[in-house]
């Protein structure tokens, strides 16, 4: 195989590295942007482990450490503090320090002219930057100008849903339905003229986004509202502030957007070369054509994002079977909003493939 | 009827309406990678290794979504091969992240839900991240590979001389095609969950600095970023395991004709 390397690619390899020695210069030395005091350990003593077993007889063991740092930034620094740790071998909340590590500190203060300090977590902005990088790196190289199309819409989205969440705090969570809805519009709009432009493709692709994700989710609220919400612990959703009935049916609509989007285009993508290839297909053909490109894309998709949503609950459906309780109550309790949310997103899934063929077939097929 | 169930019976009635037979395997791939991954935690539970599980499970889910989505053997051995390179590749970089990051376990932010919970299960924690991560991204290079490798096939069928290099353009120009809406359907994926986070971040005012430290946020911001990567090295990827299997795609073809 031979690679041939444009001069435009060196550029741009050239670019992306000069880039990225910058971004991690910067965040490797932006100690002083930050108002919390941050501190490198120089030293580590570890005392003896002391073994910890609970109820369950879950087995584990915590050691202290004392931990001599140099400040990195505040009016101290430069200065050594110590720092009194615990961390446990599984460190689920707590966090082993090791030396060169950063961490942030909390309640920094002078006790006998030396300063001590509590740790509050390590600093862990290099590695999203890093990563970061690393995706942008190759979605360029490897992609080139459709990779730059994916990178901006997924930068505006990102944008348009900071703004949305905004709006919805402004408005102290009573439109949640509303806000979200819009978004989810504006957003197929968004990522849809983006990745096709302003074509005819692209709005019959809008048209089966729209239809297919509205009817999922109509189909979805009869069905919880028909069995009363059966089996459904609304209450162990996450990080919830707001009501949370609402809030589970925005973000059901937001993850499945994106699946039904791709299956969509795609289906379209196939009508249009079938049009193109023969400009007399019949109705039928275009819909038959349509539904058996959608029927193998189905699968795959709906595994997507059901294993998206469902290893979301790995570590606290393994916290709930490790304190004692049964698989059905731990299924119940972690598991039952994500498998909630992948039907849901599986029946837009399915049902988009009949109404984006039916759309298409209306669009483009000739009456016989 | 508990909600799930009827949810589970609609999904599974639509299915079958539209795909038939293979509506029915799409229904049942669910299923079994449901299984897979409750078992694989039953499995950690048992404290068997995290990174053994990883490998186990993640090789099964990929057999299952590929085999049982697609019928043609020519697409999805290959599809399956460089899933597997995919997966190699992902499981040792996600291994130096997530040691980098350190976001193994809860936040802060968990707390109310640890409450009365007893959290020291001696089962590294950091392992199981790993597990949880490469679990999420699992279907995304499933989903990717089938449709470079599909592609691949009909390119093979049409051009079976054509050379190595042009077969490899091939590949990548399939790849900028289905990038951009691969790439939504991620970012949507992920930010559907993230919605609450969100909204607690900017209702408790968090500050930027904040969040990209905050061992959540990283947390979740690994998971889509390694996602869209691995989608991104599927596309090379799986072109060159079709080079590679050029010969087995032809001959097959010409056997079923």
């Amino acid at each position: 195989m031979i690679i041939k390397w444009s001069r435009r690619k060196i550029y741009l390899i050239i670019g992306m590295i000069v880039c990225g020695l910058l971004a991690m210069l910067f965040v490797t030395h932006n100690q002083r942007l930050y108002r919390q005091p941050i501190a490198q350990v120089v030293r580590v003593s570890n005392e003896k482990k002391q073994r910890t077993e609970d109820e369950f007889k879950n087995v584990d063991h915590q050691t202290t450490q004392k931990i001599t740092a140099v400040l990195m930034n505040g009016k101290n620094r430069g200065d050594q503090v110590k720092v009194q740790n615990t961390f446990s071998d599984s460190q689920p909340l707590d966090q082993e320090y090791k030396v060169g590590n950063q961490l942030f500190l909390s309640q920094l203060r002078r006790d006998h002219g030396k300063l001590t300090a509590n740790p509050a977590g390590p600093k862990r902005d290099s590695v999203v930057v890093f990563l970061g990088w690393l995706v942008v790196t190759v979605l360029l190289l490897t992609m080139g100008k459709a990779g730059t199309f994916a990178l901006v819409s997924v930068v505006i989205n990102t944008i348009l849903f900071l703004l949305a969440v905004s709006l919805d705090l402004h408005n102290q969570g009573s439109h949640v339905l509303l806000i979200f809805s819009g978004l989810a519009l504006i957003f197929t709009v968004v990522s849809l003229f983006l990745v096709l432009g302003p074509t005819k493709k692209m709005l019959a692709t809008l048209g089966a986004t729209i239809a297919g994700t509205t009817i999922a989710i109509l189909v979805g609220v009869l069905v919880l509202h028909l069995t009363h919400n059966r089996g459904v612990y609304y209450e162990s959703m996450q990080y919830v502030t707001q009501v949370p009935r609402p809030l589970f049916i925005a973000e059901i609509l937001l993850g499945s957007l994106g699946a039904v989007m791709d299956e969509s285009s795609d289906i379209v993508a196939t009508l249009f070369e079938l049009k193109q290839i023969d400009p007399n297909v019949s109705r039928t053909q275009l819909f038959m054509s349509g539904r058996s490109v959608g029927k193998s894309i189905m699968g795959p998709l709906v595994n997507v994002l059901f294993l998206i949503f469902m290893a979301d609950t790995f570590t606290n459906s393994l916290l709930y079977l490790k304190n004692g309780n049964s698989w059905g109550y731990t299924f119940s309790m972690n598991m039952s909003l994500g498998m909630v949310q992948s039907l849901i997103s599986g029946i837009g899934i399915v049902l988009a493939v009949p109404v984006v063929s039916v759309l298409g077939a209306i669009l483009l097929g000739r009456r016989r | 009827m508990s909600t799930i169930y009827a949810l589970g019976l609609v999904l599974l009635f639509l299915m079958v309406l539209v795909g038939g037979k293979q509506g029915w395997r799409s229904f049942l791939s669910i299923l079994l990678n449901f299984g897979f991954l409750f078992f694989a935690i039953v499995l950690i539970e048992f404290h068997v290794p995290p990174m053994f599980v990883t490998a186990v499970t993640g090789i099964t889910i990929l057999a299952v979504t590929i085999f049982m989505g697609e019928d043609d053997l020519r697409i999805t051995v290959t599809a399956f091969y460089a899933s597997l390179i995919v997966l190699l590749i992902l499981i040792i970089l996600i291994f130096f992240v997530s040691h980098w990051a350190m976001v193994q376990g809860f936040g802060n932010e968990d707390s109310d839900d640890l409450e009365g919970m007893s959290i020291l299960i001696g089962i590294s924690y950091l392992k199981v991240s790993v597990t949880a991560i490469v679990i999420s991204t699992l279907g995304a290079i499933a989903e990717a590979s089938i449709a470079i490798s599909a592609g691949l096939t009909e390119i093979l069928e049409v051009h079976p001389k054509i050379n190595n290099s042009r077969l490899i353009d091939g590949g990548m120009a399939i790849g900028r095609q289905i990038i951009g809406t691969t790439l939504n359907t991620l970012f949507f994926g992920f930010f559907g969950g993230f919605l609450s986070l969100f909204i607690w971040f900017a209702g408790l005012h968090y500050s930027i600095g904040t969040i990209f430290n905050n061992k959540i946020f990283v947390a979740e911001l690994i998971e889509i970023l390694i996602s869209f990567l691995g989608v991104l090295l599927t596309v090379p990827i799986t072109s060159l395991v079709m080079v590679k299997r050029r010969d087995q795609v032809i001959d097959k073809s010409a056997e079923t004709k």
